[in-house]
């Protein structure tokens, strides 16, 4: 009884280990190749289109590991990259690591609309982590009430100031992701 | 059947299955307690535990951040073997090591030393109860959480008499169930 169980639990064990082989190793293919300096003016014409990128893992998110910023050189251009359903995780590890990430170009549009619910989420007394946008720079996880609403606020700026009726934001959805080693 | 075949029946049942509970149990309740405590704010970040030391280090001489300065500050720290990046940003340099980091102010000069160790087998437990492996752990996790329930309702009728549902084990049972009522009540 006991000797079948455990044969069990090892061909179960191999056939899950089996199934986390895919993610390993990027095959670039026919994928739009993207640079972290260049990303904001490249993103506009290729949203939904799969690309691959180079960078630095400025930062992993601490809460589930959904998500990274990638820089390259200065931290002034970070790209958002967040985990697919193929990614486990973005580990804490890989910050500082330069990695290969394979993935969908995303946008997200922030209109008056969305900023006027971001900020009623805001002055909840129980705030939403998901809310609003991630920007990747020292401590935004950490971000009180009243750093938020000036996040807002600025955005209110921006979207005033660029003339159009949304802000335009872009990210890139992995589905594969590799640690370039030196 | 017997009310009595029926007991039987269910201890049997909660006995097996609370044995194949003990493992999911444990690592839902450890990484529990870590993660309530991470997002209370007790702890700085789940899987790793993290120290800090402030310093302060000599700026680079001619105000540009060379490799060479990078090495000169890791040299004094002895973290030199551990390098493997800096990113620099408009009045700081943060240079990543294999398990922590230098973060300096180059107006300054003040510059914190982060450490980081990984809390092995937490770390573990954490991505099971984030469920990050998804697939078809969803759906074991699933089951699991069906079979807490079971046991949760099967446990109500182990014993009979005095210690079961209807005397003791009733007034118990309510108090578990107002508890979190009442900090739903008090706190949202």
């Amino acid at each position: 009884m006991s000797r079948k169980l455990f044969f069990s639990i090892g061909i179960m064990a191999l056939i899950l280990s089996s199934c986390n082989m895919g993610s390993r190793g990027i095959d670039p293919g026919d994928a739009v190749k993207v640079a972290v300096a260049s990303f904001e003016k490249q993103a506009e014409g290729i949203v939904e289109k799969t690309v691959v990128i180079e960078g630095t893992v400025l930062h992993t998110c601490k809460h589930s590991g959904k998500r990274m910023f990638l820089v390259d050189g200065n931290d002034s251009i970070r790209v958002e990259v967040t985990a697919g359903k193929e990614i486990t995780k973005f580990d804490e590890k890989l910050v500082g690591s330069r990695v290969r990430v394979l993935g969908v170009l995303k946008e997200e549009k922030i209109d008056e609309k969305y900023l006027n619910e971001w900020e009623n989420e805001v002055r909840k007394p129980q705030e939403n982590h998901n809310a609003g946008v991630h920007t990747g720079a020292q401590g935004h996880e950490d971000q009180g009430t009243q750093d938020k609403l000036d996040q807002i606020n600025s955005l209110r700026e921006d979207l005033k100031k660029s003339g159009k009726d949304h802000l335009s934001f872009y990210s890139i959805e992995a589905s594969k992701f590799e640690e370039i080693k030196k | 059947m017997q009310i009595k075949t029926l007991r039987r029946w269910n201890n049997a049942i909660h006995r097996d299955v609370g044995y194949l509970c003990v493992g999911m149990t444990l690592i839902y309740a450890i990484s529990g307690i870590v993660l309530n405590h991470f997002k209370s704010g007790d702890l700085v970040h789940p899987d790793y535990a993290k120290s800090y030391k402030e310093i302060t280090v000599p700026l680079p001489k001619d105000g540009s951040v060379t490799q060479a300065y990078v090495f000169s500050v890791l040299d004094r720290l002895g973290e030199k073997d551990h390098y493997k990046s800096h990113v620099l940003g408009t009045k700081s340099l943060e240079i990543f090591l294999t398990m922590g980091s230098v973060y300096i102010d180059l107006t300054s000069g003040a510059a914190q030393v982060e450490k980081k160790t990984p809390r092995y087998g937490i770390r573990e437990f954490n991505l099971l109860h984030y469920n990050n492996i998804k697939k078809l752990y969803t759906w074991f996790s699933d089951l699991y959480a069906v079979a807490l329930i079971f046991l949760a309702i099967t446990g109500m009728f182990v014993l009979k008499g005095k210690n079961g549902i209807l005397k003791r084990g009733a007034w118990l049972t309510l108090i578990g169930i107002l508890l979190p009522a009442l900090f739903l009540l008090f706190y949202t």
